[in-house]
């Protein structure tokens, strides 16, 4: 029953939104996020099925939930080219979140859900802006579900895996030159299913590896409803009610991470996660009626991307322990093709994190994120629309786990 | 529930979280003085659009957007515009006045309804049209934009020119007036310049069957008087060229061969009816020749230079050629229900022919000669007008998302009259002229988001 209300509470305040590298949102832990969003090669309890299921083998206790969220606040600046313009976007907060339940089965298998939200972006210009005709305002959601089962191999060796259910929904406006009140409206939601595996790997006492594949899901919507905006005249070519199909690709992650118990108080984590964004090539959309006028591809060519992080843990007493860490997530987007839909920048980031622990069964994590994304000129070259932009996201998260 | 409250105390606490800012654009004057701007032209300039002067087609001028922009760069004062007070406007239509166009729907002689160009107010009389442009608002001035709708180079300079032309009596400072006596008043330090388009235009209107060209000595002597007029107070300025002006939808929207078949009898009927034609043109040993056939067909038209003896004046028709050009003022009723085209010939006002063609391509060619000199030899910005109209009506022209190209209304670039820009069309040629003023006088003045200004409004 609580579980089931948690859950509803989440979906519904949930949803969420994020500008950093492309749409990928990685506030799965706050005490992941504390530590530079570092994970693979930490043992977090329930945490790990998305972080690295071969983890979740190394459990120490016999159940473990976690439930958490971060609020977004993110701010974008956008220099027209040659141009005094400047436009911002007010974008609401954010909250992705997860959600984690697992237990062990015995000394050998552990299995557990895990409910969270890996991508997203949302982004509402200023009315009438210089770019309003590729984009007034977006937002994409995904939400994934992911039973997921681990064995323990050895006490040194864990594997997993997790089937991932995921849902996405999307929502975008841009301006039509028909006027400043012609637009285009497209929104649909659709689901598809992938999957996310992984090893871990204590080496030794202090030194632990971690590897994570989470595979590739293609966001298909078929028949989303596109509501055209346009005068009369115009009614014969543009029906105001048409039917839409588009795919998006949300990218796989490989993940290779190393943890490093220092001192007994002091735990060091460093990885690379490998973005497979060039999957992201082209954003078709074909509509239902009048396709041959409407359809359009728009090129994107995304590349992939490293990222390096670095995190520490210092656990100051059985009550408190600090977190910090910091990241850089490199722009996958082309030269050519840097669209306002989203401003992916290369983004430098630092978090910090704190967890209270007033007894060993229940924790509450906090965390700060800051994502700066550093200031570039870019252009879309297809629509010769270029400026220069630079973002910031401030992101506070919290989170509880209980485990017994 | 107390988490949301929690979230919401710590994004209160993190407002201080501040919007990134960013500053690189800094507008400078670079070697300009842009104090007192001063426009001259033609209708362009004017900001007439749709076949007529109205007042917001004046505030969205290239050359409005320009005054605004350079206060950027230390324009002072107010711009003055000698405004018409009226949205639907006056504008010239043959011998007569009528208002705007803008786009409607009508109905034609078949009895089908489709989207055209129609007056804004059908209703206006003569009289207060008349009177709407008769009415002087010289009181207001001096105006800074003093672009005369039909005039030529050879206007500006030509003493009483507001006795010729109501759109410059409306505002003259002085009957007696060249235009160019108005730029003394202002005192401009910076101007722009884009004259020439009515030295061949007018004639291109005609179908090259009224006006003249103006005499390419004529031409640059007159453009180094108005230059030479603005230099004496100021010290920087641009000067557009002339576009091709045969590439304007005026000239490119109703196809050579209009004239479609599709009934055998009546292919017969007319072939019949022009073997007289054709056997005469054999026996006078001229090549043209007139036949139909099922399908699309060039229209027939009237070619008084086609050299039949005496008394056969009347054979003085052929078919027209495919490089031949049909003018947007063609009546389409008399196409579509007159038999035009077919049974009687097109009268030559509709026509551009061949000949006359190369005339205005020979003549625009010589024009942009002289205006590349004269910016040289005055150290003035050049403004490639020419280019950017060539970029148009080949590959299209992308800015911020709007394609501009020379498609009739849908190009997004010409107003309802297939000559005159509309606003939009006017913010893609101011920044052609920031462009060329920026790069001259290593000046940085701001450009202008062509998606604030409107294409053609449809209803």
């Amino acid at each position: 029953m609580r579980k089931q209300f948690i859950i509803t509470t989440m979906l519904v305040m949930g949803l969420l939104t994020l500008q950093a590298g492309g749409y990928q949102v990685r506030l799965q832990s706050n005490r992941s996020t504390g530590m530079g969003l570092t994970g693979t090669a930490l043992q977090m309890g329930a945490t790990s099925m998305f972080y690295n299921p071969g983890a979740l083998a190394m459990m120490q206790t016999k159940t473990d939930f976690a439930l958490g969220a971060s609020g977004i606040i993110s701010r974008i600046s956008f220099q027209k080219f040659e141009s005094d313009h400047i436009a911002e976007t007010d974008n609401s907060m954010s909250t992705p979140f997860y959600f984690y339940g697992a237990g062990k089965i015995n000394e050998k298998w552990s299995v557990g859900l895990a409910v969270y939200t890996p991508y997203g972006s949302s982004s509402k210009w200023e009315d009438n802006w210089a770019g309003r005709l590729l984009i007034q305002n977006i937002s994409l959601q995904a939400i994934y579900f992911q039973p997921t089962v681990a064995y323990k191999i050895s006490d040194k060796l864990g594997i997993g895996a997790g089937l991932v259910y995921a849902t996405g929904k999307v929502e975008l406006q841009k301006g039509l030159n028909y006027g400043a009140d012609s637009y285009v409206k497209l929104e649909g939601s659709t689901s598809n299913i992938g999957f996310n595996a992984g090893v871990y790997y204590n080496a030794s006492e202090k030194l632990s590896l971690g590897l994570n594949y989470r595979s590739e899901i293609m966001m298909e919507i078929t028949g989303g409803d596109a509501t055209f905006n346009v005068p009369i005249a115009v009614g014969a070519n543009i029906p105001n009610e048409n039917k839409f199909d588009a795919a998006l690709p949300m990218p796989a992650n490989l993940d290779f991470g190393v943890s490093y118990q220092a001192t007994e108080k002091l735990l060091l984590s460093a990885e690379i996660n490998y973005v497979m964004w060039s999957t992201y090539k082209e954003l078709e959309f074909k509509f239902e009626e009048k396709g041959e006028l409407l359809n359009s591809k728009n090129q994107r060519d995304y590349k992939d991307t490293f990222i390096p992080r670095i995190g520490a843990e210092y656990v100051y007493s059985d009550l408190l322990t600090f977190r910090i860490g910091g990241y850089y997530d490199p722009s996958p987007t082309n030269e050519k093709y840097f669209t306002p839909e989203t401003v992916s920048l290369n983004n430098l980031a630092f978090t910090l994190g704190l967890s209270i622990t007033p007894s060993e069964k229940l924790s509450i994590d906090l965390s700060y994120l800051q994502i700066n994304g550093l200031q570039a000129t870019k252009t879309y070259e297809p629509d010769q629309f270029g400026g220069t932009y630079k973002s910031a996201a401030y992101i506070p998260g919290i989170g509880v786990s209980y485990r017994f | 529930m107390k988490l949301r409250i929690l979230f919401v105390l710590v994004a209160a606490a993190t407002m201080w979280a501040c919007q990134p800012e960013i500053n690189e654009f800094e507008p400078t004057k670079g070697n300009a003085d842009f104090s007192v701007y001063m426009s001259a032209g033609n209708s362009l300039t004017a900001g007439y659009a749709g076949g007529a002067l109205y007042r917001s087609g004046q505030e969205n001028s290239y050359t409005a957007i320009l005054a605004k922009q350079f206060e950027a760069v230390g324009r002072q004062g107010a711009f003055k515009i000698p405004y018409i007070n009226s949205e639907d406007g006056v504008g010239n239509h043959g011998a007569s006045l009528r208002t705007k166009l803008v786009m409607g729907f009508s109905t034609d002689c078949l009895g089908n309804t489709s989207l055209a160009p129609v007056p804004a107010n059908p209703n206006a009389t003569q009289q207060e049209l008349a009177i709407l442009l008769g009415t002087s608002v010289a009181a207001e001035g001096p105006f800074h934009n003093i672009g005369v709708p039909g005039a030529k180079v050879t206007h500006l300079l030509a003493p009483g020119y507001a006795s010729l032309n109501p759109f410059y009596a409306r505002f003259a400072s002085d009957a007696s007036n060249a235009v160019i006596d108005e730029i003394g008043v202002v005192q401009p330090t910076f101007f722009t310049l884009w004259i020439g388009n009515n030295d061949v235009l007018t004639y291109a209107l005609a179908g090259g069957a009224a006006d003249e060209i103006t005499a390419v000595e004529t031409f640059a002597a007159s453009m180094e008087a108005v230059i030479g007029t603005f230099k004496t107070t100021a010290t920087a300025g641009a000067i557009a060229n002339i576009p091709d002006i045969t590439d304007l939808p005026y000239f490119t929207t109703v196809p050579y061969n209009p004239i479609v078949l599709q009934d055998q009898a009546l292919v017969d009927q007319l072939n019949t009816g022009y073997a007289q034609y054709n056997a005469a043109m054999e026996q006078f040993g001229l090549p043209h020749r007139i036949s139909f056939k099922l399908g699309a067909n060039p229209m027939v038209i009237q070619d008084p230079t086609i050299p039949t003896p005496p008394g056969y004046e009347m054979l003085r028709i052929r078919q027209i050629n495919e490089a031949e050009l049909v003018l947007l003022s063609i009546p389409q009723d008399s196409l579509k229900c007159g038999y035009w085209g077919s049974m009687k010939p097109v009268p030559g006002q509709f026509i551009i022919t061949h000949d006359e063609k190369s005339e205005i391509d020979a003549a625009i060619v010589a024009y942009n000669q002289i205006i590349e000199t004269a910016a040289q030899n005055h150290d003035l910005a050049l403004v490639d007008m020419n280019e950017l109209l060539n970029q148009g009506s080949t590959t299209g022209i992308k800015m911020d998302g709007v394609l501009f190209t020379t498609e009739f209304v849908t190009g997004n670039a010409f107003s309802t009259d297939g000559v005159h820009l509309t606003p939009q069309g006017n913010a893609l040629a101011a920044n052609t002229f920031i462009d060329a003023i920026n790069k001259k006088y290593n000046a940085r003045v701001p450009k202008v988001s062509v998606t604030d200004y409107e294409a053609v409004r449809l209803p």
